[in-house]
């Protein structure tokens, strides 16, 4: 039975540490005691010491790979010993767990050597590998915590304890697949913490959406350090402009006189307005995941709605391949649903970019707060007449102001500019989110 | 309060006193030296190659660098290139962090707040420069920390500039943080003294502040009878400073 050998905290705050040199090589005879490899933290190197006897089978990171804290590096067991599960949703800090949607796994950078191909990895394993196996031998020969396995019984069942049960139900998180390191793979407290930590973003994601990874660079991550120092987790600033809605208004005033069962509101308009011009900046249409910014490629809004007990985001999916009047239709029908406290969860997760307007309260201009992961929220104030210069000359036009909080880990100060030009152009010009 | 064996070697070559590091290492593991120990030490021009060094850190070839009358040495600590050698008060402490704290990262900021109590008592405001181990002032560095710990043991430690040449470190990118500007004691407190009496200054509060950072009382040490053979060499160069003279308390019953 394969033992893991982890990358061990050499120091409470720790996060990650770089495998600087491995001492010993697959095959080599492992005792208690020796030296594996070489850790470095920070100026500090430690040397990696194992914790059980065998044969070092596989070494699940290259030299010079940095790995975050308690990832599985390597594997000491039998001579000759299969490493268990390929090393698949263990070795992988962060695992992709979506084996069976095959298009949005070969987009997903999972940059831990060692994993197996999507088409490998182990949800299938539970169930087709042993429904013949007799009941009672089976759930005891199960190796203890083997990833492939995961901690599904013989019968079906899953294994967890009430407390992990729980969490993970208060986390919205599903523990099939989860690989157990209770006694015979049982699910516990801390796998559902490790699991919350690493897959929150991810199993709160829109479902089967495709996107792509964008590596943090060195630069990025020292941005975000400085940033976060500065201001707080989440680096926020705001940029405000301010649209003419004169033709949004004449066309507004268009539709409703041409089709008198249909309503729109002017914030129908920016959420189709900021649809089509979240397509044209993926940075915006973003989320940040600490070591990577995850682009969409899909447009789910969330459109913040005031109910009774505070507030919520109910989503506009697809929103950029929706029609002014679909989308009319849809806040409508959700913002009904959830003051009435009826949305599903799927219904207000899993956004890649929220709107929110006080404009129906007078609000001139505000700032939201970020929803995280999202890299941004748009406020939205009111629609009011306004003297303001055209073609030289004093007008009254009506005008609105929209401020953008942006996430500066994500999006810098000329990117969130070019999206909120992109969009106060396309709410001057309504013509083409009219049709 | 625990004690601090301090031990003054004077001026050595950085091979040999790799070697006793290495073997005091091991006494402190194996429970034959059963105090934490303070090398101090000046080296001869040297270039020591870290863990995580990158070739371009080394614009000049190790041969160039000979030629240039500095050794070049690969060794097991964390950190990138640095240069050791004549006006530099290196520091090796062997600690035993299980007497501590098993912490890594509370070392490396203990290790720096000695040397910032060491240079604020010289008159250097000096700082952490967050993410970038070592100690700084005025956007310059001055001390280099690098450690390799064994079973929770620490080898290696702290370089700090007193007034060494500083021109050796053009030929290198020193810890591989491009752009760093290296500075020294002497640089930063443009004192009258001579370098001999700001060497001594320094140690004096550099012995007092390691004491201080790691709740432990600084004694003149001696090395242990094992490894008597090295000290019997004596030093490599006979300009040590005269460490007898730093106020420190002799220790009673010292063995």
């Amino acid at each position: 039975m394969a033992t893991k050998v982890v990358m061990e905290a050499l120091s409470p705050t720790m996060e990650e540490g770089r495998l600087v040199e491995w001492k010993k090589n697959t095959g080599d005879a492992i005792a208690v005691g020796d030296v594996l490899a070489d850790v470095e933290t920070d100026k500090a190197v430690m040397e990696l010491v194992a914790r059980a006897a065998g044969t070092l089978i596989n070494q699940a990171v290259p030299a010079g790979a940095t790995v975050p804290v308690a990832a599985v590096v390597a594997w000491i067991g039998a001579a000759g010993e299969a490493i268990p599960g390929a090393g698949a949703p263990a070795a992988a800090p962060a695992p992709e767990r979506r084996a069976d949607r095959p298009p949005v796994v070969t987009e997903a950078t999972l940059g831990v050597p060692g994993v197996a191909s999507p088409g490998a990895t182990a949800r299938i394993a539970p169930t087709a590998g042993s429904p013949a196996a007799p009941v009672g031998p089976a759930a005891t020969d199960a190796p203890r915590g083997d990833p492939a396995v995961g901690a599904v019984s013989p019968d079906g069942r899953m294994k967890a304890s009430p407390l992990a049960r729980r969490i993970a139900a208060d986390k919205g998180l599903d523990l099939a697949g989860v690989a157990g390191s209770g006694p015979e793979g049982r699910i516990i407290k801390r796998d559902v913490e490790q699991m919350s930590v690493a897959l929150a973003p991810r199993t709160i994601a829109p479902s089967g959406e495709a996107f792509s990874d964008v590596p943090v660079s060195q630069m990025r991550k020292t941005i975000a350090k400085r940033l976060v120092q500065s201001i707080g987790p989440i680096p926020t600033y705001y940029l405000t402009a301010e649209a003419d809605m004169e033709r949004a208004h004449e066309a507004r005033e268009a539709l409703l006189a041409r089709d008198e069962t249909s309503k729109f509101s002017f914030n129908d308009f920016v959420i189709r307005a900021a649809a089509a011009a979240l397509r044209l900046h993926p940075w915006v249409n973003a989320w940040w995941l600490d070591d990577r910014v995850r682009q969409w490629h899909d447009v789910h809004i969330g459109v913040a709605v005031a109910i009774d007990e505070g507030l919520i985001t109910p989503i506009v999916r697809h929103a950029d391949q929706k029609t002014l009047r679909e989308i009319a239709a849809e806040v409508r029908e959700l913002a009904g649903r959830a003051r009435e406290k009826k949305l599903k969860p799927e219904e207000y997760t899993g956004a890649t970019f929220s709107i929110s307007n006080l404009g129906m309260f007078g609000i001139e201009e505000f700032t939201a707060i970020i929803n995280p992961p999202e890299a941004a929220i748009l406020a939205v104030g009111r629609i009011g007449q306004k003297a303001v210069v055209v073609d030289g000359t004093v007008a009254v036009r009506r005008r609105m102001r929209i401020t953008m909080s942006c996430d500066h880990r994500v999006i810098d100060g000329a990117t969130g500019a070019a999206f909120l030009k992109t969009l106060v152009g396309m709410l001057e010009n309504p013509l083409a989110l009219v049709w | 309060m625990r004690p601090l064996d301090v031990v003054d070697l004077g001026r050595r070559r950085y091979h040999d006193v790799l070697e006793l590091q290495r073997a005091l290492r091991l006494g402190r593991i194996d429970g034959s030296v059963p105090r934490d120990v303070l090398l101090l030490v000046e080296h001869d021009p040297v270039y020591t190659l870290g863990r995580g060094t990158h070739e371009a850190s080394l614009p000049f070839p190790a041969e160039t660098l000979r030629a240039l009358g500095a050794d070049v040495v690969e060794i097991e600590r964390g950190g990138d290139v640095t240069w050791h050698g004549p006006g530099q008060l290196v520091g090796y402490p062997i600690i035993h962090l299980s007497e501590h704290r098993e912490d890594l990262h509370w070392y490396l900021r203990r290790l720096e707040q000695a040397l910032i109590d060491a240079l604020a008592e010289l008159g250097i405001p000096a700082e952490r420069n967050p993410g970038k181990t070592g100690v700084w002032t005025r956007g310059r560095k001055i001390a280099s920390i690098g450690i390799h710990v064994k079973q929770w043991v620490t080898l290696h430690g702290f370089a700090l500039n007193v007034v060494a040449d500083l021109s050796w470190f053009d030929s290198i990118v020193p810890c591989g943080i491009h752009g760093v500007g290296m500075t020294s004691v002497r640089r930063e407190l443009d004192a009258g003294e001579s370098d001999v009496v700001l060497e001594h200054r320094t140690r004096e509060a550099v012995v007092a502040s390691f004491g201080r950072a790691f709740g432990l009382e600084p004694h003149l040490g001696a090395l242990p009878a094992t490894m008597a053979a090295f000290a019997a060499q004596g030093p490599h160069h006979d300009e040590r400073g005269a460490f007898a003279t730093l106020a420190i308390a002799r220790p009673t019953g010292n063995p």
